[in-house]
């Protein structure tokens, strides 16, 4: 229950101030539009984050649509055989983003560069930044991502 | 140690600070990029100088040389001395701090350390500082800066040290 104001769910609560969360949403919904990332990768990356976050109702949320066998087997990426080289190099470099943004190394700067290029890897860091800050202001308020539209398992 | 730039910057001087960096070669965020950045500053109930305590605190938790070097004009306007800059940056809220301050400080370290942790007493403090809307003011505006702020360390390119800058709100 959040603790804000009670009884609204993180996007009834965004709406409350909507002079703000209206150009946060929509950088938010820019970077899927993106034609330097595929919506597909950066879905991903966003569920890792949801992942690395314990954010079940975040992982549960379905901007974009992944197969099943991707959804299930993304804790376990680096060993599945579901993904791609691209998605495997994003998903590598959102870990780390999302643990301490400063240790990201050049190889693997390089990696996600090598798949999607020098702008790719500017459109992925700005997904990374709304996706992850929408996620921790869940938590943070105790309020659920209810409202929008849910993966269907 | 500095990382080398992972992305070069478009070609051109349009004296904007964002349009001018690694940002301005995705022409697909930056327009929403610029117009968030415009609203976390103009359209929001929290005053300037608080805006720029919780980020320039945010930048103390990402390691962002430059976001710690720089200071907003607007928020000076507003009253913030480099001496309640200082204050913000020491590893504990300093005792002069107001409590609405100490609290700014507080809200910014919860949600870099752990946004799922926030304890009851620290809600309560929060609820009785500070209104719905800038409550919501507060959170956005640190979601924001924190993205944009990883977003800039993670690009490289930084030196180790950078002087005080004061720039205005690119637009």
């Amino acid at each position: 229950m959040n603790w804000i104001v009670e009884g609204l769910d993180r996007e009834q609560l965004l709406d409350r101030l909507p002079a703000i969360s209206g150009p946060f949403r929509e950088l938010y919904r820019s970077v899927y539009r993106l034609p330097q990332v595929a919506p597909e990768t950066l879905e991903l990356c966003r569920l890792r984050l949801a992942q690395l976050h314990r954010s079940d109702a975040d992982f549960a949320l379905q901007e974009v649509p992944v197969s099943a066998e991707q959804r299930a087997q993304l804790q376990d990426w680096p060993r599945a055989s579901v993904f791609t080289d691209e998605q495997r190099a994003c998903l590598e470099f959102t870990e780390v983003h999302a643990m301490d943004c400063g240790a990201i190394t050049d190889a693997q700067a390089d990696a996600v560069k090598a798949h999607i290029g020098e702008d790719g890897l500017v459109a992925l860091l700005q997904a990374l930044g709304v996706f992850d800050g929408l996620i921790r202001l869940g938590l943070l308020w105790q309020a659920a991502p209810v409202g929008v539209h849910q993966h269907a398992s | 140690m500095p990382v080398s730039a992972r992305v070069q910057p478009p070609a051109g001087n349009s004296g904007n600070v964002i349009r001018d960096s690694a940002l301005g070669i995705v022409p697909g965020t930056l327009e929403p990029y610029l117009a968030l950045n415009a609203a976390v500053w103009d359209a929001g109930p929290l005053p300037a100088a608080e805006v720029e305590l919780a980020r320039l605190r945010n930048a103390r938790h990402t390691g962002c040389v430059m976001c710690q070097a720089v200071r907003y004009d607007v928020a000076i306007s507003d009253g913030l001395t480099e001496e309640k800059v200082q204050m913000i940056r020491a590893n504990e809220p300093d005792a002069e701090l107001s409590p609405r301050e100490r609290l700014l400080v507080a809200f910014v370290d919860q949600y870099n350390l752990d946004p799922a942790g926030m304890d009851d007493a620290l809600r309560s403090a929060l609820r009785d500082q500070f209104s719905e809307a800038e409550l919501l003011h507060l959170s956005l505006l640190v979601a924001w800066f924190n993205g944009s702020s990883r977003c800039a360390v993670a690009l490289g390119g930084m030196p180790e040290a950078m002087p005080r800058m004061e720039i205005s709100i690119p637009r």
